[in-house]
């Protein structure tokens, strides 16, 4: 037999197939090419940036003077006060938010269904508008204020525009997004750790702060770092509450060195670089608590975890999620639509004079369709687009692992650590040197989008791709499938929930998206979050409001329909 | 013959996990490659099927080479031809039973009236028929492996490969579905090659058991060769039970020493070569167990202690501590643990392997 080897003829080669393979490899080249440019452009440009002495496309000279300008007594201020903003926020956020997932999981709450929606909806409530709803309140001539003043005959009332308000309206905005994350831990929990400390004699409140809390220290821990990481790189609530009062941080740093005179490009991009290193290091940290948490003894399995009565507490606990819901959600809602059905401000609803007119201008406006159109197709289309790329990219490094998928795989997780703000900022640097016509386009904005949320869409379907048993593929193989056959057929039938579910994922960030896109419109490209704010600057609260309302009806509209169509998104 | 595999080799990186293996399947033959895991045998199933890429050798299937690196052929699983029936099944949930079992035929492109009457006689020979629109969250275990099996075997492939596919069953499900899969085997008249680390699954399966270690075949043949015959001390070990005695020769062919001096005549001997460390292979079922003071029955007595008494029904299992080692006796007899004993084997019944 052996002898006889070489007379054996070797099994034809179908050529069909092998082309089929070879479109694989293509995918893969493009795929890598599409991700690494993405990434890596903004990223050069930006670091090019900073060492420059002028603006983009303009002369220059080599320079580190834009470092050096970094340790000004006024920036140092301002890297302070953002970290300081930062901490507070994840602090409160995060035991806010796991005292309500809780109460809400682990005791006989009563309200739990009616809770759990109203956080969904506030998870969902855009932070821009959040923001422009508690300035209504709480300005000077707000609402609360005059509740202080003229009823309660308080003359010192409350600063909006504050350190404190920039924190609270923060705590408000991020509180659900805790909530979300510390409701998986807190759900799939063992329950045989807790029986085992009552079995040996503990009260509830030993079991919660002695085994509960513990175990469940790395979720608390790595939800903390992200909290903080959203809180020092977000750019609607310092921008609109900080602003005013000369509050700066730093995302709102950058937005006043590009786009007020005098500006200075190279400045920002050393102050974006800087964000975007304190960012990283967070989320470097994030990864290895979560890495190290996966060997803690949370087993995942569910049940037995016994639900405790909250007895004479039953009144606080109801105080405490319904007075978040309401002062993240209700309040806000209410001033907004009040402020758009009157005709000028009173603080007394029954002295108001009501009006349709801002629903009116809007219904009539060319500029208002158009950022609306806009935003649908910055969300759907861009959306789409992103989902794709994060699709394939988690394939090639979850599924297939082709030599240099590691490439692939760390620059695709790259912009996890760039803020919106600093990557918009590196578009802006990249697009006066590449021969493309984007810049003001609604392309740019998507591109932009696409880099920031890459990441995020790529470990919502990745997580899925790797729990899809291998051998499941390698059956499509054996049975004549070609991998992008089996890819077809078999993945992405099965992985379709996550694709969904990063879908909608994409298409409320981009929705809701402000930070990434303020250094980025012009006129022909704005989408909603500029036009309302645009409004707002003006001190057209009325046109603003009412613009408000439709937009939070169609993000609350559009996840209806998602869940209806799409039932499996939610879950993700 | 069908699989004709020559001096396989692979490596992961600087790794070697399969060290120039050959093997061959023949028409219609049930081969069994049996090992403790890590061995390589799945590994070697593997690159058979193309779901791993060969570092070296050749591969054929059905007189054609798959796989030779050296010459750079590397056909891709899809135009292998072959039916596999995977560890944990690889039923697709989003198909029912008759789309998964339909699949090799529909990327085929053979004809849908074509397909519905292969799946037809395929679920009818794993007798599934009933289930066809059913998904596979809606069956049992037992069910989605037949399922697997049916997928495995449409279209006639021209062998069939199987990596422990009854290691997720239950016991009793385990038995019937050895038959199962053998009855359909033989019906099919394809050949086989199957992966297991179940001694007990190899023997009554197979026609021919290859013993796996460490990436290398320790031994190939009949299940009666590898139980009567092995060719070391491993072989002996993992197929079946057995206990080992270490022994010295004396000289006199057929006569060995054990520890203590006493002489045993043993008929049966392995390839040796120079190894000077021999043992002595005992079965259980060989070995008889007397009272210390009965009359010694022959030569082949060795003087002893028993440690240790199972009760298992149609005998009792005996660990008795002679000089050298233990033994493992099975006896329908009552013994007293600790009581002096001795035990006795006939000259044909015990085999000297080579040490380790």
């Amino acid at each position: 037999m052996h002898e006889a080897q070489s007379a054996v003829p070797i099994a034809r080669k179908p050529r069909l197939r092998w082309d089929r393979e070879v479109l694989l490899k293509v995918i893969y080249a493009a795929t890598l090419v599409l991700v690494v440019l993405l990434v890596m452009t903004p990223l050069a440009a930006l670091i090019y940036g900073s060492f420059r002495s002028s603006a983009p496309g303009v002369e220059g000279d080599w320079t580190i003077a834009n470092y050096a300008n970094l340790a000004s007594a006024n920036l140092l201020s301002t890297i302070w006060l953002t970290l300081l903003v930062g901490v507070l926020s994840a602090v409160f956020c995060v035991v806010i938010g796991t005292a309500m997932a809780l109460i809400i999981h682990r005791t006989d709450f009563a309200y739990k269904n009616i809770i759990t929606a109203l956080i969904g909806l506030a998870f969902y409530f855009p932070a821009f508008i959040l923001a422009m709803a508690w300035i209504i309140l709480g300005s000077p001539g707000g609402l609360i204020n005059f509740l202080f003043r003229d009823v309660l005959g308080i003359t010192d009332g409350v600063k909006i525009y504050s350190v404190a308000g920039i924190v609270f309206v923060t705590i408000l905005h991020q509180v659900p997004f805790v909530y979300l994350l510390m409701r998986g831990p807190i759900i799939s929990m063992d329950g045989v750790f807790e029986e085992a400390a009552r079995a040996a004699g503990a009260r509830s409140h030993h079991v919660l702060f002695r085994i509960t809390l513990p175990l469940l220290s790395y979720s608390l821990l790595s939800s903390l770092i992200l909290t903080f990481v959203l809180a020092i790189e977000q750019f609607a609530i310092p921008a609109m509450l900080g602003l005013p009062g000369h509050i700066t941080l730093l995302p709102t740093q950058i937005y006043l060195l590009v786009r007020f005179p005098p500006t200075d490009y190279g400045l920002a991009a050393a102050v974006g670089l800087t964000l975007a290193a304190l960012t990283s290091l967070a989320i470097l940290a994030q990864r290895r608590v979560t890495r190290a948490g996966r060997m803690a003894t949370v087993t995942g399995k569910a049940g037995h975890l016994r639900t405790l009565p909250l007895g004479r507490w039953r009144w606080a606990a109801n105080t405490f999620c319904f007075g978040f819901v309401f002062l993240s959600l209700i309040l806000p809602s209410l001033i907004l639509i009040y402020m758009s059905v009157i005709k000028w401000y009173v603080s007394n609803p029954f002295l108001a004079q009501y009006t349709l007119r801002n629903y009116e201008f809007i219904w009539n406006s060319a500029d208002a369709h158009k950022s609306i159109w806009n935003t649908l197709i910055v969300s759907g289309v861009g959306g789409i687009f992103g989902v794709a790329l994060a699709f394939l990219t988690s394939y090639f490094t979850v599924r297939l692992k082709p030599p240099s998928y590691r490439l692939l795989d760390f620059t695709a997780s790259l912009p996890f650590g760039v803020p919106g703000m600093v990557m918009a900022l590196g578009f802006l640097w990249a697009y006066a040197y590449l021969p493309l016509p984007f810049y003001g386009t609604l392309a740019l904005i998507i591109v932009a989008f696409i880099t920031r949320y890459l990441p995020y869409a790529t470990e919502a379907i990745g997580g899925q791709l790797v729990q899809i048993d291998k051998s499941l593929e390698e059956a499509a193989w054996v049975g004549g499938a070609t991998k992008l056959g089996g890819l077809r057929r078999i993945l992405l039938p099965l992985s379709l929930p996550s694709i969904q579910g990063a879908y909608f994922l994409l298409f409320m960030a981009f929705f809701r998206e402000m930070s990434s896109v303020v250094l980025l419109f012009t006129s022909n490209s704005k989408v909603i979050s500029i036009s309302i704010w645009g409004f707002f600057e003006g001190a057209d609260w009325g046109l603003a409001s009412s613009f408000s309302v439709l937009t939070t009806l169609i993000i609350f509209g559009v996840i209806w329909l998602i869940v209806w169509l799409m039932p499996a998104a939610r879950r993700v | 013959m069908s699989i004709t595999v020559r001096n396989l080799v692979k490596r992961y990186g600087q790794l070697e996990v399969v060290h120039s293996i050959s093997l061959d399947v023949a028409d219609g033959e049930f081969v069994s490659l049996l090992g403790p895991s890590g061995c390589g045998k799945t590994t070697t199933l593997r690159c058979i099927a193309g779901l791993e890429d060969a570092s070296g050798g050749s591969i054929s299937i059905d007189g054609k080479i798959v796989s030779e690196p050296e010459k750079n052929v590397l056909v891709p699983t899809y135009s292998r031809d072959i039916g596999m029936v995977f560890q944990s099944y690889a039923v697709w949930p989003h198909m029912t039973v008759a789309k998964n079992v339909a699949f090799p035929l529909s990327v085929r492109g053979v004809s849908s009236d074509e397909i519905r009457r292969q799946v037809d006689e395929a679920l009818g020979i794993v007798g599934l028929t009933e289930l066809k629109d059913r998904y596979p969250s809606q069956l049992s275990g037992g069910q989605q492996q037949r399922v697997a099996l049916a997928r495995a075997v449409i279209g006639k492939p021209k062998v069939l490969l199987f990596d422990e596919p009854l290691s997720n069953l239950d016991a009793k499900l385990r038995e019937g579905t050895r038959v199962e899969i053998r009855r359909i085997q033989r019906r099919l008249n394809v050949a086989a090659l199957y992966v297991t680390h179940d001694q007990e699954e190899a023997l009554t399966m197979s026609d021919r058991v290859i013993v796996m270690k460490s990436g290398h075949v320790m031994q190939a043949g009949k299940p009666r060769e590898l139980y009567h015959e092995p060719v070391n001390r491993f072989v002996g070990d993992f197929v079946g039970t057995a206990s080992f005695l270490p022994v010295e020769a004396t000289g006199d062919p057929g006569v060995w020493r054990t520890a203590d001096g006493t002489s045993v005549c043993v008929r049966r001997a392995a390839m040796l070569g120079n190894s000077k460390a021999c043992q002595l292979m005992l079965r259980p079922e060989s070995v008889s167990i007397l009272d210390d003071d009965a009359q010694a029955a022959g030569s082949n007595s060795l003087k002893g202690r028993v440690l240790e008494a199972s009760y298992m029904g149609p005998y009792t299992e005996y660990l008795v501590e002679v000089s050298g080692g233990t033994l493992k006796v099975h006896s329908q007899f009552d013994f007293a643990v600790d009581a002096p004993v001795q035990v006795h084997f006939n000259p044909d019944s015990g085999r000297i392997v080579p040490g380790e």
